[in-house]
């Protein structure tokens, strides 16, 4: 009898056998690959804004508090987004003729809000409340990347619920003392001991690396159990 | 009531057979049987909604293949921020403010503080500072919040003989130059409390030569309380009741918890008198909480016709029809040598009360109160002032005060003649403002009529409704939250209301409609009337320093300081009472204010149109109630359940035509157990024709009302008609059959046998678990759980514990389980309900809705069983014979979720959507729910409320305003209940954690709990030894409900303790 299959079938069977996992893992793996991309997250993509404000002029070369403009961030679980009022503290005497701030006029003018594109979205069930993550010495850079060399605003992590999870079942790479949240330029190694003094870990005698630091702000904020920052209803309601 | 005991198994004894839901329940018919059987509601589970299962099937195939193409994977859509342009310095977006001001209902205002976020006011609480309200609500002041949000409320100034849509400066305008100085003006308002707009009113109506009248007029109004005190003081005097020393209660066909004028206080004050451990000492002679004492505890005796909140609750009741209540008073008070004159003959029961009454009474001279309800007859009410003095309760449990109103008048009289005025064309302008005597007139007062011929009708009020259509100029009224006002409490206090959001839709207040009339201005601000009226009043709390500061004091505090009338020493006299005369022959018609709905004002409001009421348990429409007995004897059946095999939610019922005094009315027939014979009663404010796109619901009890004997008549006749009616009904949802699930019990019998309301555990090798239930016991047991690590762990309970620990460890305990350990470190929150305390007023619902985002889903899907309130309050029957109404009992038990630590709804979860928070909640996660319904299926409460359609109102712009933003507006398909309401507790942690220290005891407070006038909710951690909860949950009568199912329930109840009268004829 003669062969039913051609002897090049055998490739074709083995391409088969071998190349549809491979398929199926490779789109399981491209898709979760695609999934986490700034395509889908926006991570990293800039907004365009009625005034290009830049971070990096405000905060990086002028060296203005976060909470000069985000006020509320300490008390409510919105940080705030400045009123027309806040830019014009310093606009009515600086640059007061620039066209780049006409819509800030405007608005101040008009009494109309000036329509600020939002970056950082989050879904609706997630109920995220700034104060508490300042008060535990989260730093703003943790979440919202060096925003003071930023020229326009832009979304710096994923915003996962899989990244906001990594913080939350292991916070210590994320706590710093609470005076230097807002810092954009703090290293561990900058950490003064308040005891002694010194740039040092007494246990270690050398200056603090964030493992180190990490555990101490850990244990000093008061900082909650995996466990418990892990509830359910700890974030969605 | 049996004596509840701990071997009493109910399991066994097939028990529970005397506690009943209702009359199907009792009848026990095959389809009543079946519906218990059934996890869901027949149709709850069936797609049986207009769109076919076929055209479901082609859709949802096409919507998969659809899928991809409107779909984007980019990220959720940029939104906007709009920030202030100048922020207001109190503001913090995201931060609530709490502002106090007032609701005023029956001229009485009640303060409330609201919630406000972003400028809108998203929740009511009572206000903590007010006499009338310490904190708690009505269903009234909490569902007043939907009234500002309605869709369907008026919103311009329309001149109705045009139709066309004019500003408010045009109609003032015309309104002017309409009403010359001689013209015969006469204004017609709800009862007035707020000093400043009688004023107002007053100056308006001396403008014109003759001054013109005013007339307020209520449908459901206190007239007969007011003629009541005229009678016996000679004068109109308020009477201020102070449950907090009344010991006997006698309540004459007055529901007082919570059916009155200052009810929401009465509650709290009653409740005080109901604690099931009071201080005292223990067999040691420790300071304790120990078991009241018959003589710690109050005793409410209640005579009525229909069942109230406040007979279900009371520990003596009488159904008495309300025609018969008068000769009870005279005979009651001649027992007590009032003399005020005989009465008819009492039926033997009644004449059985009377010697025991008589005796409890004496012997707590001073220390009772006896209550008259409003739509009793003034000379009732006067007899009852007299026999309050005889008992030496007048100066102690009552306050005698000048009226609260600002003019107490006889509103009936006074409508009934400005109407006739009105008829022979007496009357040049009439200006109707608030109220809507086209639909609320007695029937035999032809108010259409008589309006028709005055020449000028300016209507005001929050919708177009029956009357605004009829008039020549409607003018939009604002809700109270969008103007400046003040009031009066029940006890005199004053306070001012303030606006929390401008006007929704440019609507101004009566106030300023008036002020505007009487000065050249177009408009006058209700602040500037109502600050000009205080800046003059002599300040009783001594003079401050500046009156900004005292302004701004009192709007803080919601009250003005030392404003309460003082009391009035002044004697009754039975002088003045009229004889006694018999009522006709017959069946007696009450017509009461709905409970829910009141006079109809509320009957737009889909919150209290679907808040299943106190005792009917029906929603949506109102219906004739009668009891067992008269229903058999007027041929209407029994078995309401019976249609398409029982279902929940849907009850078929007679329909029947009923006539009295020549008026007929066709109306739904309900069977009331506990109502008594020969007597119909009909709750008014259904059957509205223009209340707005939900309202026009139920029957018209007005249609039958005469000016006569507007609340209590006779000759009322009542036939079936041979049609059939489906009400919304909740009330053989869910049944909990045979197991008790509430439990009560006699003081006495509560004193010999404390641990009567436990029940033994069903599985032997579980007793440990169930124990933990148990006060007292759960240390023990965090030892011998399965984690041994507790010794090492902190653990809140502190030292003390590690001896315990090196117990010896029987092995034969440990709990066969599957669930996973529960965690019992740091917080574990937990509810304690008492249901002594409750008195099934449902306003746990309606707080629960507003803060919850809870939606309404309309009579036909409560007929399929799927209304989504979170929590529901149970009501059952005790007795044997359900025509026996003097021998039944009835019970509350509000059952939100139970929160178990064992919970079966977890396990059972594919997607893990429900599980549980380290500090013990069940917690729901919207957004992996896939609406498998297993949760519900395995849960024995059945608290779980499935999202059937897309029930949350996701179009109307204004409701959006209102909804809690720290909750998620549920999407179709998804499963919820109960949180806990877990953003008040997270918020509160922040708050804590941020300043890092514990979470104090009553930091947190649930909506129902902070609503619930009578404090039957505590709610706390059980990880703070000392908390509220662990205080109740220490008591004997403490019990969880289906413990024996070893959930280990967070929530548990207590059992109801109730203190009858030994010498009394029982039950």
């Amino acid at each position: 009898m003669a062969q039913v299959f051609h002897r090049s079938m055998n490739a074709v069977s083995r391409i088969m056998v071998f190349g549809l996992p491979l398929l199926f893992m490779g789109s399981v793996l491209g898709g979760s690959i695609i999934y986490r991309s700034g395509y889908i997250t926006g991570r990293g993509e800039t907004v365009d804004q009625p005034v290009p404000f830049s971070h990096l002029h405000h905060v990086g070369q002028l060296g203005i508090d976060c909470r000069y403009c985000h006020t509320s961030v300490e008390s409510s679980s919105f940080a705030g987004i400045p009123p027309t009022k806040t830019c014009m503290n310093c606009h009515q005497q600086m640059w007061a003729g620039a066209e780049m701030l006409n819509p800030i006029r405007e608005s101040y003018k008009q009494n109309k809000s000036v329509p600020w594109e939002r970056v950082h979205n989050l879904p609706d069930y997630v109920y995220f409340n700034h104060s508490i993550h300042v008060a535990k010495g989260v730093g703003c850079v943790s979440c919202h990347g060096q925003v003071d060399q930023m020229p326009l605003m832009y979304q710096s992590k994923s915003l996962l619920m899989e990244w906001c999870l990594k913080c939350h079942r292991n916070p210590e790479p994320n706590l710093r003392p609470a005076s230097e949240v807002t810092s954009m330029t703090f290293k561990p190694a900058d950490y003064v001991n308040p005891e002694t003094g010194k740039k040092e870990n007494p246990e270690t005698g050398k200056p603090f690396t964030q493992a180190e630091l990490g555990k101490l702000m850990k244990d000093k904020n008061h900082v909650r159990n995996a466990l418990t920052l892990t509830s359910c209803s700890i974030c969605h309601r | 009531m049996a004596l509840r005991t701990d071997s009493d198994n109910p399991i066994e004894s097939g028990g529970g057979d005397d506690l009943w839901l209702g009359l199907e329940h009792f009848a026990n018919t095959p389809e009543f049987t079946e519906m218990l059987h059934r996890e869901f509601p027949e149709d709850a589970t069936a797609w049986n909604d207009p769109v076919s299962r076929r055209t479901f099937l082609t859709l949802s195939g096409a919507s998969v293949a659809l899928a991809g193409i409107g779909c984007s994977p980019r990220p959720a859509s940029r939104e906007k921020i709009y920030p202030y342009v100048k922020q207001p310095e109190q503001i913090t977006p995201g931060l609530p403010l709490f502002f106090a001001t007032g609701h005023a209902q029956q001229g009485v205002t009640s303060g409330i503080l609201v919630k406000s976020r972003e400028g809108r006011p998203i929740k009511i609480e009572g206000n903590p500072s007010h006499p009338g309200s310490l904190g708690s609500t009505d269903v009234f002041m909490q569902a007043s919040l939907l009234n500002l949000y309605d869709p369907d409320r008026s919103r311009q100034v329309i001149n109705g003989r045009t139709g066309d849509e004019i500003t408010w400066d045009t109609a003032i305008g015309q309104l002017k130059g309409k009403l010359p100085k001689t013209a015969k003006v006469r204004i017609l308002t709800e009862t007035v409390g707020s000093p400043s707009l009688a004023q107002t009113i007053d100056t308006f109506a001396k403008q014109f030569t003759p001054a013109a009248e005013w007339v307020q007029y209520e449908p459901v109004n206190r007239d007969n309380v007011r003629e009541g005190s005229k009678l016996a003081f000679g004068e109109y005097v308020n009477a201020v009741y102070d449950f907090t020393k009344a010991l006997r209660v006698v309540s004459l066909d007055s529901d007082f918890l919570g059916g009155v004028v200052g009810g929401v206080r009465y509650a709290k004050d009653f409740n005080s008198l109901r604690k099931t451990a009071v201080p005292g000492k223990d067999k040691d002679g420790h300071t304790a909480m120990v078991t009241p004492t018959a003589d710690q505890m109050n005793r409410l005796y209640s005579v009525e016709s229909t069942l109230s909140p406040t007979g279900a609750v009371a520990d003596h009741r009488l159904p008495m029809k309300s025609v018969e209540i008068e000769s009870f008073v005279r005979a009651l008070a001649k027992e007590l040598g009032v003399n005020a004159g005989e009465g008819g003959a009492l039926p033997d029961l009644a004449k059985k009360w009377l010697a025991p009454l008589v005796k409890d009474l004496q012997a707590n001279k001073g220390k009772s109160i006896v209550i008259a309800g409003d739509h009793q007859p003034a000379a009732v009410h006067a007899i009852v002032h007299n026999i309050n003095e005889a008992l030496g309760n007048i100066g102690t449990t009552v306050k005698l005060t000048k009226p609260v109103e600002a003019k107490p008048s006889n509103q009936l009289a006074d409508y009934k003649k400005l109407v006739e005025e009105m008829a022979a064309g007496k009357v040049d302008a009439v200006l109707i403002l608030g109220v809507n005597p086209v639909y609320s007139s007695p029937a035999d007062i032809d108010f259409v009529g008589a309006l028709k011929k005055v020449p000028l009708k300016v209507h005001m009020g929050s919708h177009l409704d029956e009357t605004a259509i009829l008039c020549d100029y409607h003018f939009n009224e604002a809700h109270a939250l969008e103007t400046w006002g003040d009031g009066r409490a029940f006890d005199g206090t004053a306070s001012i209301s303030q606006p929390l959001i401008a006007p929704l839709f440019n609507g101004h207040s009566i106030l300023e409609l008036i002020a505007s009339l009487t000065t050249n201005a177009a408009l006058v601000t209700g602040m500037e009337i109502v600050k000009t009226f205080w800046q003059n009043q002599p300040k009783d709390g001594g003079t401050p320093p500046d009156f900004s500061i005292w302004w701004q004091h009192v709007l803080q505090d919601g009250v003005v300081p030392k404003s309460e009338f003082p009391a009035v020493a002044k004697k009754p006299a039975t002088t003045a009472i009229p004889a006694y005369k018999a009522p006709g022959k017959g069946t007696e018609l009450n017509l009461r204010a709905d409970p829910n709905l009141f006079d109809g004002r509320f009957a737009n409001n889909g919150w209290l149109q679907e808040l299943p009421r106190p005792i009917t348990k029906l929603t949506w429409d109102n219906a004739a109630i009668i009891s067992p007995k008269t229903a058999a004897d007027l041929g209407f059946s029994v078995g309401i359940m019976r249609s398409g095999g029982g279902e929940h939610g849907k009850a078929q019922v007679d329909i029947g035509e009923l006539t009295i005094g020549g008026k007929k009315l066709t109306v739904a027939v309900w069977i009331q157990p506990m109502h008594v014979d020969d007597s119909i009663t009909l709750y008014l404010g259904s059957g509205r024709e223009r209340s707005g796109q939900i309202g026009n619901t139920g029957f018209n009890g007005f249609k039958v009302r005469s000016a006569e004997s507007p609340d209590i008549s006779v000759g009322a006749e009542l036939k079936p008609t041979g049609e059939k009616f489906i009400l919304a009904c909740t009330q053989s949802h869910f049944s909990m059959e045979g197991r008790r699930p509430a439990r009560s019990a006699y003081l006495e019998e509560f004193r010999e046998n404390p641990n009567f309301a436990k029940v033994a555990a069903i599985a032997a090798p579980e007793w440990r678990e169930i124990d933990e239930t148990l006060p007292g016991n759960e240390h023990k047991h965090e030892e011998h759980g399965h984690d041994h690590d507790h010794g090492e762990k902190k653990s809140e309970g502190g030292a003390g514990k590690k001896e315990e620990h090196h117990e010896v460890h029987d092995k034969r305990t440990i709990p066969l389980t599957m669930y996973p350990p529960t965690n019992k470190e740091g917080r574990r929150w937990a509810m304690a309900i008492d249901l002594t305390q409750c008195n099934g007023c449902s306003v746990c619902l309606i707080a629960c809705q507003a803060e919850n985002n809870v939606p309404v889903v309309g009579k036909t899907q409560v007929t399929k069983g799927r209304e989504m309130h979170w929590i529901r309050v149970d009501r059952y029957y005790e007795g044997t014979d359900p025509n026996d109404a003097a021998n039944l009992v009835a019970h509350f038990q509000p059952v939100p979720c139970q929160q178990c630590e064992k919970a079966p709804c977890e396990v059972v979860c594919p997607v893990a959507a429900t599980l549980h928070s380290t500090d013990g909640l069940n917690d729901m996660v919207y957004n992996r729910c896939v609406g498998t319904r297993y949760c519900s299926n395995n849960c024995p409460y059945k608290v779980r409320r499935f999202n059937f359609l897309t029930f949350a109102d996701w179009k109307t712009d204004t409701l959006k305003l209102m909804r809690n933003p720290e909750v998620t507006v549920r999407e179709r398909g998804v499963m919820e209940k109960c949180t806990y309401c877990v953003q008040r507790i997270r918020s509160a942690e922040i708050e804590a954690e941020r300043q890092f220290r514990g979470i104090k005891d009553g930091e947190v407070v649930t909506a129902c709990q902070a609503a619930c006038p009578s404090g039957a909710i505590t709610f706390g951690d059980l990880s703070i030894k000392d908390s509220m909860v662990n205080q109740k949950k220490a008591q004997s009568n403490n019990y969880g409900l289906l413990a024996e199912l070893n959930t280990l329930p967070r929530t548990t109840y207590l059992a109801a303790i109730r203190n009858p009268n030994p010498e009394m004829p029982r039950a």
